[in-house]
């Protein structure tokens, strides 16, 4: 029998009226490679918490190595191996890359001083154990993401760890990096350190994982072998649902020929360089591209937050000038942001309040003050419409899960009656089931007659979700896709990742 | 020997990405501006002056850089400087005691005390720092002149330790016409406070606590630094700093008046924010710092020879503020921007 790392056995926690653990059970072999998958809202986190020791089960008992505790302590968990690296990295932006990988284990041995001479081979030697080179001496803030992570990876080896466990690492890299990141895991392998995987991203986690663990509403639907499974039956496994997948088919004779949306030679310096493209009635256009690659900042400028430096943007035929976003929203143009917490929402408002910021005009009555009575109808409106799963609209927004705080940024738009909408990584952070309510509202509004644009770096759901695709890549549109079934998604991704494209471009 | 070794390991595109670069060029421009019009002014003499009349402000200017260090910001350091000061000073008077050593263990005392207050109300209540200094700057002031006085020593009424100690010199030098300056033990009083800091930031794990704490205080607090502790450290070792500048500040002027000092704040956080401090923690360099100090009081001293009233320095000292703190915000900017600059012009 393999030697096991970690057991958890029969692990059951309980917050204030919610079950968040019943009676989770859990291996890691040693030098394993394993994922832990589940919903927003499974029990992930605290599972990972606990067995960090940082938070203390009710029941149940955690074996590391052999040594079981009913009482874990953050410092034994530690001393055990365990490692965690937080999807916020916990590094310091104003230490150099050696500093950062090194401090940890400083603090650990309490020593007074600092010996400069030590920071740095012990920041080597971590690093070329996962081979690895950075440039030691730069500070933290000024590296990539990516590198940011090995030095997280390095500081945890310093560590001794045994098992390192990564909370959604890949959520902000590129495919290539990812990639790397994935070579370097598995060179962790090699050394017998196990990696526990807590990811939402399915292609991923057939990617590397050899075992995955399935947790759902607190409970531990079973751990398979990778290789049993597949993504249907995954989903199935972490929702309890079975979600069709259909193509969205838009038929063009039923609307004006008349595009909705027109953008000319639109160029932003270091952002975006000649777009141009067009969009009717009805359409659902996909924009992908890698992070950087100019998708966002393009969607940015059509929302007026940061205009394009010249080009043209015709909306029903008539050239308009965004140059803010009132100008855009009075041309019609709503937009959904990627990052919907803190762009999208005034988080500590109420939902009803949410609803109607953007259209308090609409609102006053004659003594020039918000009518009651209107806001009430036009927010009910919009909670029943987009199905707000909230007890109250005087609720805070922070008060609803992602999936409802995304419907309800979406609601404050649609409360403008745009003509074109703009989703920007829609589904981000958003569980499965979530995800199919929100790609059927978007499927319907474009059916109601509005213009769609899906920005997503997610390939599957700009296919599957858009009759035509832009592809950009630095800053330029390099292909367009008018037959989404003639494509696949691996030959997507290498022409985003800019490996078919000609460099002379 | 091993900042001078740090400056030469520096490779040429790294030192242009440090502020005091710039800021060691600028002064040096400046500096031979004022030359060309006052030849006087690298003169021996008037650099002894500089250090001499500088040097409690350069102390202060410590302070400030290690709560802005830590991610703080502490602007009661004058109110603690002047309590430090007119305490010692009634103490010293009334018990009749003529010792600089003891003026300086009362004046620091208070100034560790108050330290203290701020400390607590920082790290155990967790209010922001810039309203409970703004706060306790004015309570340390209004409790001065409420329960110790508001009388003003003159020279004649003050203990001779003081005026012995504001004339002391390392060395001295002769005029021409068989005067004689020097200069001063204030030189020295700032070096060893500087090195003391220096190392206590670079090679102690407490000073790497404070950087890191304004780095992240999140991560720091995982990483296991007792953010507490640190805190109380900061604010302590202002409030000592305040008290060893309120001594210099009195020997020096051989007058005590409570109302001076405070009011001087802007000066001294202008300059570390000259200097490149970050506003936001984390960022900065005693060596630019420094550099912050001694263009700030050139600025004042010469403002009158390049034909500006001195009203312009208190504008001027708004101004560096305001465009310190612009710089940050756009570095920041361009940073989280960062990511989006990729197209090839």
């Amino acid at each position: 029998m393999t030697e096991k790392i970690l057991e958890a056995k029969n692990i059951s926690k309980a917050y204030v009226g919610v079950q968040a653990l019943d009676s989770v059970n859990m291996d890691i072999r040693k030098g394993e490679i394993h994922c832990l998958v589940g919903e927003n809202g499974s029990g992930k986190s605290t599972l990972i918490k606990i067995v960090a020791g940082v938070v203390k089960q009710d029941t149940g008992e955690i074996i590391l190595n052999g040594h079981p505790y009913t009482y874990l302590h953050a410092i034994d968990s530690i001393r055990q191996g365990v490692q965690i690296i937080y999807q916020d990295l916990s590094l310091f932006p104003n230490l150099t890359v050696a500093e950062n990988i090194s401090l940890n284990q400083e603090i650990e041995r309490s020593s007074k001083t600092i010996n400069w001479n030590d920071i740095r081979s012990i920041a080597e030697k971590a690093l070329s154990e996962i081979g690895e080179q950075l440039d030691l001496d730069e500070k933290v803030e000024n590296i990539s993401v990516a590198s940011k992570q090995l030095v997280a990876i390095s500081r945890a080896l310093t560590q001794n760890a045994r098992l390192i466990i990564m909370d959604e690492p890949t959520s902000s890299l590129t495919r290539d990096e990812i990639t790397h990141l994935f070579s370097v895991i598995t060179g962790l392998k090699t050394r017998d350190i196990s990696t526990l995987f807590v990811s939402h991203k399915l292609s991923e986690v057939f990617e590397i994982s050899e075992r995955v663990s399935i947790l759902r509403d607190g409970k531990m639907v079973g751990t398979y072998k990778t290789e049993e499974l597949d993504n249907d039956r995954l989903i199935f496994l972490m929702t309890g649902k079975k979600i069709e997948a259909t193509l969205y088919t838009f038929d063009e004779k039923s609307t004006k020929k008349t595009p909705l949306l027109e953008v000319l030679h639109l160029s932003k310096s270091r952002n975006f360089k000649d777009i141009s493209f067009s969009l009717r009635k009805g359409e659902i256009l996909g924009i992908t591209g890698l992070l950087g690659s100019g998708r966002t900042e393009l969607a940015l400028a059509l929302f007026g937050m940061y205009p394009a430096d010249s080009g043209e943007i015709r909306i029903e035929g008539t050239p308009i000038s965004i140059k803010s976003i009132p100008d855009a929203i009075k041309a019609g143009i709503g937009y959904l942001p990627e990052d919907r917490l803190n762009q999208g929402l005034f988080i500590e408002q109420t939902i009803s309040t949410n609803i109607i910021v953007t259209i308090l005009k609409k609102l006053l009555n004659r003594f020039r003050m918000v009518s009651k009575v209107k806001r009430k109808e036009l927010v009910n409106k919009w909670v029943d419409e987009l199905a707000i799963k909230t007890p109250s609209v005087e609720a805070t927004a922070q008060s609803l899960s992602g999936g409802n705080q995304q419907r309800l940024v979406l609601a404050k738009w649609l409360a403008t009656d745009p003509k074109v909408f703009i989703f920007d990584g829609p589904t981000i952070g958003v569980d499965i089931a979530s995800k199919s309510t929100i790609h059927k509202i978007i499927r319907d509004l474009a059916e109601s007659g509005m213009g769609i644009i899906i920005i997503s770096d997610e390939i599957p759901e700009v296919l599957q979700n858009s009759n035509r695709v832009l592809i950009m890549y630095r800053g330029k549109i390099i292909e367009e896709i008018t037959d989404v079934t003639s494509v696949t998604e691996d030959k997507l991704f290498s022409i985003m990742s800019g490996k078919d494209v000609n460099e002379a471009v | 020997m091993r900042l001078f070794e740090q400056i030469r390991q520096y490779n040429y595109k790294r030192a242009l990405k440090y502020n005091e670069t710039y800021l060691f060029f600028v002064l040096i421009v400046f500096g031979a501006g004022i030359t060309i019009i006052n030849p006087t002014f690298l003169s021996p003499e008037n650099t002894f002056d500089l250090i001499n009349s500088s040097a409690g402000t350069a102390i202060l200017a410590i302070g400030v850089f290690l709560v802005l260090m830590s991610g703080g910001i502490d602007v009661s350091f004058t109110a603690i400087a002047i309590s430090g000061q007119y305490i010692a000073v009634n103490v010293l008077t009334a018990a009749h005691v003529d010792n600089l050593a003891f003026a300086f263990l009362v004046s620091c005392s208070v100034g560790i005390a108050l330290g203290a207050v701020n400390a607590s109300l920082i790290s155990l209540f967790k209010l922001p720092t810039l309203i409970t200094t703004l706060g306790t700057l004015s309570m340390f002031h209004g409790g001065l002149l409420a329960f110790v006085g508001t009388k003003a020593f003159n020279t004649g009424d003050l203990p001779n330790c003081f005026k012995a100690f504001g004339q002391a010199s390392l060395f001295t030098l002769t005029r021409p016409d068989g005067s004689m300056y020097g200069l001063s033990v204030y030189a020295l009083i700032l070096l060893v406070i500087l090195i003391a800091s220096w190392l206590i930031l670079r090679y102690t794990m407490l000073g790497r606590g404070i950087v890191a704490i304004g780095g992240n205080r999140e991560a720091a607090e995982r990483a296991g630094f007792d953010i507490v502790r640190i805190q109380y450290f900061i604010y302590c070792f202002v409030g000592f700093l305040a008290g060893i500048m309120g001594i210099m500040h009195v020997s020096l002027l051989r007058y005590s008046n409570p109302n001076y000092i405070v009011g001087d704040e802007l000066n001294v956080i202008a300059a570390v924010v000259l200097g490149g401090a970050r506003i936001t923690g984390g960022s900065g360099s005693l060596l630019g710092t420094m550099l912050g100090v001694a263009m700030i009081v050139i600025l004042e001293k010469n403002l009158v020879l390049i034909g500006l009233s001195s009203y312009w320095h208190q504008f001027f000292i708004g101004l560096i503020i305001i465009v310190g703190v612009s710089i940050t915000y756009y570095q920041n900017l361009r940073r989280t921007n960062q990511r989006v600059v990729f197209v090839k012009e």
